[in-house]
């Protein structure tokens, strides 16, 4: 079935069932589907993560190699953060540069680990103004359910947890061990919220996400400080809807961190 | 049903007898072999019964389409295959001015349908013009794979008897396995899930059995008042059958009205 | 990675396999759930998924033809795949590798029953240790027949390759990079060779027996091909059943016998030529 036009019963349907606090797979508003993280599941990679949030399935893989530093910060490691919304994730995804979407959802996610300060970036320093470890985050898209973004950064922390430091390899750094984890200092995790009319639920699936009228992500750190904030989506959104989604952000965001206890 | 079910994958030798060729299989070196992934039918001819894949317009096929475009003088429908449908203004079920055309079916809504013709080059053309046939505007509509279709509606349509039964639904499956379940009071949501089962499990032996255990576990559970009989206040009820033995559902209409 | 001073010991391979061996491979299918069709394979360290859609309508239109499905392949690696982080996006290998997997497909699949349509494979490398075309063809083939693509069979891919100045078969990542000779080739059930590349050096004896060593890898990749996608329904119809009424084993027995059968007829035919 063609994605892009909805059809006009499935609209109704799922409106009716949240007329009756329902949705279609069961939950509640507030309620995130069943989460499964496995890490290191990429050797190639220098930390890796998988993620299935329901129906849908990612990937993200952590490359570091040594190269330059930004000038501005000449003594600072450098992040890069892609996503590759891949065309057999969906039927409406298309090979060929990254869309607008994919670009939205890269910046916040680099947003949120750059903010937080979640990576020790002086740390990753080899000498300054010449070299830095630089950290590639790719997140691969390989099935869209719905919310990728909360999905990738779940993976993506889930991978940075794991992720060490190829020092030996490259022969740098005091060490000379390929043992030495990346210096994370802080969980940072995506929450993703859409409003449906009145309602707000959380963790759309991609069905709710063509009926939602406006996406809002708040990131948020192990403190409860707030790093990242996106509204994504042409609908406003009044100063209330926004404080109920910080609130169930915060709550959220503290379950989900437990999982990286697990992890 | 004891049937033996025998997996197939395409290029597996499913006959010596070319003669027997059935849809879902092909012929090489004078030997009959499977062309799909599916399980094996062996009537008079031997078929594959695919257990995924697309649905391809036949002439008389009735589908569930939804309009994705309304142009000088068709509505084009998205009939869940890789070829889309036209329905031609003159194919409405009465007269209407082209310029009210999305005022009486717009973008985005849901249409029972008869394919009229399909041409060589896949130009598929539609037709509204039987009473059975109309815009869907109430109920809801599920999909399952278009491979699964003659499973639901099972043998002499005993399958979504007992749905219907069930759930005092009406419910039209179309051949590209959109189902319409329609009805007031019915429980959409019970047909939807038994259907649901359908296009899990077909594959495996006993379906009819477990759909029947399903409906009984689900009326004990909720304790249901017995006293709605099949004959509830669904109008009129539509069943697009498609024939077990038939090759492809294109000669198999048939009208069940209650 | 450095160059191991050999690389075969008493017959024995760097990890332990003899010289016409292939890598253990696993199979899953129907992993993807958006996707018509989809196999996920491991086969050694290369981790490869593979998605199909379709047959559905073409776009850009001016691509379709009027008789016939285009089948659209894209090879695809990701950046974490390898050791070197890779640029995302296509490079000229990856387009080469498309368009040769594209055409090792493309002889199997009944394009004329959906003029006018496409058939898109996505191929996606999670972990690359060599070989990662062939083992993107097999993932393909998989999920092209899981999607309900009619097929005249499926098609397994592997390749030979020489180290140490010895052919060995499904090279892994040192012996790619550092042997003699890598030569990929896919083909059919019934024998035609559907993929052929080559790139080092072989004695035209070499090559005549790097052909006879691929055609046996790529037959015993075929059984692991089948047996996933059998499996798959397998395990459902057999634990729903009466145990009394259909014994287990009984109805892939038939088929295994039905399937030697053919198999020798395969062989007969290739020694004949």
């Amino acid at each position: 079935m063609n994605d892009d036009v909805m059809n006009q019963l499935k609209k109704d349907y799922l409106y009716k069932l949240m007329l009756e606090n329902k949705r279609a797979d069961g939950r509640n508003f507030e309620e995130y589907r069943e989460i499964e993280i496995q890490t290191d599941i990429i050797d190639k990679a220098e930390g890796s993560a998988s993620i299935k949030l329901g129906n849908t399935y990612l990937v993200a893989g952590i490359k570091i190699q040594p190269g330059e530093p930004f000038p501005d910060t000449p003594d600072d490691g450098v992040i890069i953060t892609n996503i590759e919304l891949l065309p057999m994730a969906s039927p409406i995804f298309e090979a060929g540069p990254p869309r607008e979407d994919a670009v939205e959802l890269a910046r916040v996610i680099d947003r949120g680990i750059r903010e937080s300060k979640a990576i020790d970036l002086k740390q990753l320093c080899i000498t300054p103004g010449e070299k830095v470890w630089i950290i590639f985050i790719d997140i691969h898209v390989l099935n869209d359910g719905g919310n990728i973004m909360d999905a990738a950064s779940l993976a993506t922390t889930a991978a940075l947890l794991k992720t060490k430091i190829p020092e030996k390899q490259y022969q740098l750094g005091n060490n000379n061990n390929d043992d030495k984890r990346l210096p994370i200092r802080n969980i940072p995790i995506a929450t993703t919220a859409t409003t449906l009319e009145n309602t707000i639920i959380l963790d759309p699936t991609n069905d709710e996400e063509q009926i939602a009228g406006t996406k809002l992500t708040i990131i948020t750190n192990t403190n409860n400080t707030i790093s990242a904030i996106q509204k994504s989506g042409r609908e406003p959104l009044t100063p209330t809807q926004i404080q109920h989604i910080t609130t169930l952000a915060k709550e959220q965001s503290q379950k989900l961190r437990e999982k990286f206890l697990e992890v | 049903m004891s049937e033996k079910q025998r997996i197939v994958i395409p290029g597996d030798l499913v006959s010596r007898d070319p003669a027997r060729r059935g849809d879902g299989t092909y012929v090489r070196d004078g030997s009959l072999y499977a062309s799909l992934y599916g399980l094996v039918n062996e009537r008079e001819k031997i078929r594959v019964v695919p257990l995924s894949g697309k649905y391809v317009p036949t002439r008389r096929d009735v589908v569930v389409g939804f309009v994705k475009e309304v142009t000088f003088s068709n509505w084009i429908v998205d009939i869940g295959s890789p070829y889309e449908g036209l329905l031609h203004v003159s194919e409405y079920p009465r007269r209407i001015e082209l310029d009210e055309m999305s005022a009486h079916l717009g973008i985005g809504e849901a249409v029972l349908v008869e394919v009229k013709e399909v041409d060589p080059m896949m130009k598929v053309e539609l037709t509204m013009r039987d009473r059975r046939l109309r815009v869907i505007r109430s109920g809801r509509i599920v999909e399952i794979s278009p491979s699964k279709v003659p499973r639901l509606i099972g043998h002499g349509g005993s399958m979504i008897s007992l749905i219907k039964g069930a759930s005092d639904c009406s419910i039209v499956v179309g051949q590209n396995g959109r189902v319409w379940i329609n009805g007031k009071g019915c429980d959409e949501g019970l047909a939807a899930e038994a259907i649901d089962k359908i296009e899990s499990e077909s594959h495996i032996p006993g379906l009819t059995d477990r759909l029947g255990r399903f409906f009984e576990e689900t009326k004990n559970d909720a304790d249901l008042n017995e006293s709605d009989s099949n004959e509830s206040d669904s109008e009129e009820e539509v069943v697009v059958e498609s024939g077990e033995e038939a090759g492809k559902g294109n000669n198999i209409i048939d009208e069940l009205l209650e | 990675m450095t160059k191991p001073e050999s690389f075969i010991t008493n017959g024995i391979r760097i990890d332990g396999r003899k010289p016409e061996e292939i890598r253990p491979i696993t199979i899953e299918v129907g992993v993807l759930d958006r996707a018509d069709g989809s196999c996920y394979i491991e086969h050694g360290l290369n981790k490869v998924l593979a998605a199909v859609y379709g047959p559905r309508e073409v776009h850009p239109r001016h691509m379709q033809k009027p008789t016939t499905a285009i089948v659209r392949f894209r090879y695809n690696m990701a950046s974490f795949s390898v050791e070197e982080r890779k640029r995302p996006g296509p490079d000229r290998r990856s387009v080469e590798v498309s368009k040769v997997s594209r055409e090792a497909l493309e002889p199997v699949i009944f394009t004329e029953y959906f003029p006018k349509s496409s058939i898109d494979v996505f191929v996606e490398v999670l972990q690359a240790d060599a070989g990662t075309r062939t083992v993107g063809i097999n993932a393909a083939s998989v999920a092209l027949a899981d999607a309900g693509i009619p097929m005249r069979g499926l098609v397994s891919a592997c390749a030979v390759g020489k180290v140490d100045g010895e052919l060995v078969l499904d090279l892994m990542k040192e012996e790619d990079n550092y042997g003699e000779a890598d030569m990929p080739l896919a083909m059919t059930q019934t024998g035609e060779i559907t993929l052929l590349q080559m790139d080092g050096n072989l004695t035209p004896e070499e090559f005549e027996k790097a052909i006879e060593m691929a055609q046996e890898g790529c037959k015993r990749i075929y059984e692991i091909q089948r047996n996933a996608l059998i499996e798959r329904y397998k395990r459902d119809i057999e634990t729903e059943e009466e145990p009394l009424e259909t014994p287990e084993e009984e109805p892939v027995e038939v088929e295994t016998v039905v399937e030697n059968e053919a198999e020798e007829e395969t062989s007969e035919e290739v020694e004949s030529e």
